[in-house]
């Protein structure tokens, strides 16, 4: 006498369900491939072109990280200082931009849904157009990579922030206001010391972010070591393409650890609070 | 029925954790080993299912048609094949908390299964009806869909009772299955595995004197690793005493089979000061 | 005269006011240094990175009339731009289904609690390779290898992605309760089976709705690819800005601003259904589920 089970709880009904899901999933996904002409037939890989690969791009042309007519270290410094700068100046008007946009520190309800459209307009553009677009109006160089940079950091910290902002303590700023102190005041002394801490590390976070972007902006024109890297890469000098390479992936390497190491530094001090 | 024969488990600097215990176990009992934490009981459960090795001595259990599945001395194929022959139920159920319960009970045959079919198909309508009947028994049939995350405490026990009774194994092992549940709880999952004990001997390792005495067929008492008690389990005061306030070195915090086992003497029995003579706690004083 | 009448009060006071300007002042030149640290380094890097004031109102001056080039879009040109829409969205479909199918077993080799220690620190290193290196650089190295085409960004997105999800679940992996493990592996399980029904339908859910996330991800980087010669939608955005159809570029970037933002909210709306799902089906209170996952 066994006991009642439904039969949807049967192993072999369900092993029959998710089969058939599998199935239609993957007919599905094979047909849209067919119908867009995505087929492996671009896939020649034989032996001879593994070995192809490896004598283009090995070895490496490390003479490029002490030859002193390349602009590799240059172009280093110019990617770190891109994301350094869109990092300072974008998290400075992005925390301008989240007092307006935070409703208890916004001078008016109407000003406070501009700002927050704002912001969302920021994120949602692809970084791809808005840096096409600045190219053609700054010209190739950095300067148009770091305004794309400011733009995506404050359309994407100006939200995390204005939220942050909303969600202060509210006895600590009501009580500074009964003080009779203006809303510039209590801004300064009762909210900003308890939102400081998460922005500073919201900072460096944006900062790793900034710094990965950069790269990809580089190679459409926007200088640093992206720039170099594509330029190498159209001259099909592709020895010189793997030394940047390896020297990209150490950079990131390096500066993860470095950001972290300043950011520990920071929150073991005490907290600096304007006295 | 189960074979224990002078287990020995040393430790690096030589002392010895657990020191030549013998035993055996035939069918119909219900044993339960008691002994305060670090005096070597856990220490025997998992060298009985071999997840510690004894430095010494032979486990072997005897099935049916006289095969013996030995748990030393064996590769891990014969680990295995000698494992499936053993029903564990931990402290913590330790369930599978996002598999549906009777998919948790199936788990219990999983050492029968070909690794293959097991995770390319997956289990057959049959094992499912035979884990029913196993989850009727310790009546839990109803949460057969569930989730055995959305369980309470007791609730999971009684499936993991249900696991291990769907493997049909020789000898059920049971490391303090009632620690952690209510007495109401507890008082429901002893009235399942006395007599689940009665066609398969069951060994559990219990901080619960009064249970013990009210459920099991034999007591085996653990101190400093050696045995100092092998018989009824209506135990008296002095009898528990003896037991559990041994003066043989401090207790060691050993991992349990399911590492929640409460540090520290028993809860039912207030500790004299262990440089003083035993009183006979039959005045009832405490300290 | 105050303080030889009041002796004991004036000592008891001085100190600790001392201190505390002290204090203060140091707190000041701290402020200070880290502000002057930054301002310079702010002047350095905006002179490293051209950035004046000039060519900003030059490009002003420049860019404005662009920006008005690109209204109003080109709606005729929506119909050819389906298909490449389609191509970066299924582009991204497959890295994803690659990614949550190849990063199991990567995640497996790399759990501290499963895998012997070389095979471990091999894959561990090969994660975090795959998490540091851009996608864009990556593509650019495949692109030399495979030419131009659906193909590198395809493995471009899948490498990063397995890498992305391999790092998340071998964590979860190295902290999964090891007494459940201990639970089925004594019922005799091999180690396979011990993985199939123990770790993977403890991980199943973070990784259907880390995979979707990923997606989200995918989408926006086969963008970008596909910019660089990989196909789809970012191609075709490119081309049109450096043909100088700008109003056929702005009909892209509408079409894959509302790609993006349909794959966020569907995404959103699969994972909220997975957590949820995954916590309580046709069962309990939450507080029973706290009482459970409290044992």
């Amino acid at each position: 006498m066994t006991p009642a089970m439904p039969n949807s709880a049967l192993p072999s009904r369900k092993l029959l369900t998710s089969a058939l899901s599998l199935v239609a999933t993957l007919a599905l996904l094979l047909a849209l491939c067919w119908y867009l002409d995505l087929t492996p037939s671009s896939f020649e890989m034989d032996g001879s072109f593994l070995f192809d690969l490896t004598q283009q791009f090995f070895p490496p042309r490390f003479s490029l990280y002490w030859n002193h007519s390349s602009l590799l270290w240059l172009s280093v410094l110019d990617t770190l200082s891109m994301a350094f700068l869109a990092t300072v100046c974008g998290g400075a008007i992005a925390m301008a931009l989240a007092f307006l946009a935070a409703s208890n520190t916004t001078p008016h309800p109407v000003v406070r849904l501009a700002v927050r459209s704002l912001l969302v307009m920021q994120r949602s553009i692809p970084q791809l157009i808005v840096v096409l677009v600045l190219l053609l109006a700054v010209g190739i160089g950095p300067f148009a990579a770091v305004l794309t940079l400011l733009i995506g950091s404050v359309g994407m910290f100006g939200k995390f922030f204005a939220d942050a902002i909303e969600q202060v303590d509210k006895g600590t700023s009501e009580s500074v206001q009964s003080l009779g102190s203006t809303k510039l005041q209590t801004i300064r002394y009762a909210i900003l010391p308890q939102v400081l801490p998460s922005f500073v590390a919201n900072l460096f976070y944006a900062f790793d972010n900034n710094l990965r972007a950069a790269i990809p902006l580089g190679v459409f024109g926007g200088g640093g070591i992206g720039f170099q890297l594509a330029v190498a890469h159209d001259l099909l000098h592709y020895h010189d393409v793997m030394a940047y390479t390896l020297l990209i992936i150490v950079m990131i390497a390096v500066m993860e650890r470095v950001s972290d190491w300043v950011r520990r530094g920071i929150i073991t001090q005490p907290a600096s609070s304007h006295a | 029925m189960l074979s224990v024969e002078n287990i020995e488990v040393t430790l690096p600097n030589g002392k010895r954790l657990v020191d030549n215990i013998s035993f055996t176990v035939a069918r119909g009992e219900f044993v339960a080993i008691l002994g305060s934490s670090g005096a070597g009981k856990s220490l025997t459960l998992r060298c009985i299912v071999g997840l510690t090795q004894p430095s010494h001595g032979n486990i072997s259990i005897l099935g049916e048609t006289g095969k013996t599945y030995s748990t030393t001395n064996v590769d891990a194929k014969g680990l295995r094949r000698a494992r499936r022959h053993i029903g564990l139920i931990f402290q913590g159920a330790n369930l599978v908390k996002r598999l549906t319960v009777l998919e948790n009970v199936m788990l219990g045959r999983l050492g029968f299964i070909s690794p293959l079919r097991s995770c390319l198909i997956g289990f057959k309508d049959a094992e499912a009806r035979d884990a029913m009947v196993a989850l009727d028994r310790v009546k839990m049939a109803p949460f057969a869909a569930r989730l055995a995350g959305s369980l309470s405490g007791g609730e999971m026990q009684r499936v993991s009772i249900a696991r291990a009774i769907h493997q049909r194994p020789l000898i059920y092992l049971a490391d303090e299955p009632i620690s952690s549940l209510d007495p109401k709880n507890a008082e429901a999952i002893m009235g399942i595995l006395q007599p689940l004990s009665r066609e398969t001997p069951v060994v559990g390792a219990f901080h619960q004197p009064a249970m013990v005495a009210k459920y099991c067929t034999r007591a085996i008492g653990i101190r400093g690793g050696k045995v100092v008690y092998d018989g009824s389990p209506d135990l008296s005061p002095r009898q528990l005493e003896n037991i559990y306030s041994g003066s043989d070195g401090d207790p060691i915090p050993m991992p349990a089979l399911s590492e929640q086992t409460p540090i520290g003497p028993s809860p039912f029995f207030v500790q004299p000061a262990s440089h003083q003579a035993p009183r006979d706690l039959g005045h009832g004083a405490p300290n | 005269m105050a303080t030889s009448l009041f002796p004991s009060a004036t000592a008891a006071v001085e100190p600790p006011f001392l201190e505390w300007r002290t204090r203060l002042v140091r707190q000041r030149w701290r402020q200070v240094a880290t502000g002057g640290t930054i301002a310079l380094l702010v002047a350095i890097t905006a002179w490293r990175c051209q950035v004046n004031l000039a060519s900003f109102l030059l490009g002003i001056d420049k860019g404005v009339p662009i920006f008005g080039l690109f209204f109003p879009p080109d709606w005729a040109s929506l119909p050819s731009m389906l298909k490449p829409m389609l191509v970066t969205l299924v582009l991204a479909m497959i890295a994803t289904i690659l990614g949550i199918v190849l990063s199991v077993p990567c995640a497996l080799g790399a759990s501290s609690n499963l895998a012997p220690t070389p095979i471990r620190l091999i894959l561990r290193f090969f994660i975090a390779l795959e998490r540091g290196l851009p996608e864009v650089v990556q593509i650019l190295i495949l692109v030399a290898v495979f030419g131009l085409g659906v193909i590198p960004a395809l493995i471009a997105l899948s490498l990063s992605s397995i890498g992305m999800l391999a790092k998340l679940l071998a964590d979860a992996i190295e902290e999964i309760d090891p007494n459940m493990l201990e639970a089925v592996a004594g019922t005799g399980a091999t180690t396979i089976q011990v993985i199939r029904y123990a770790i993977i339908p403890h991980i199943l859910p973070a990784l259907l709705a880390n995979g979707l996330f990923r997606f989200e991800f995918n989408v926006r980087a086969g963008v970008i690819l596909g910019a660089i010669g990989g196909g789809g939608i970012g191609y075709i955005m490119r081309s049109d800005m450096l043909t100088l159809d700008y109003q056929a570029a702005c009909m892209a970037t509408l079409l894959t601003l509302s790609m993006v933002f349909a794959t966020e909210r569907l995404s959103d709306f699969l994972r909220a259904r997975i957590l949820d799902g995954g916590q309580m089906r046709r069962g309990r209170q939450r507080r029973s589920i706290a009482g459970a996952a409290a044992q």
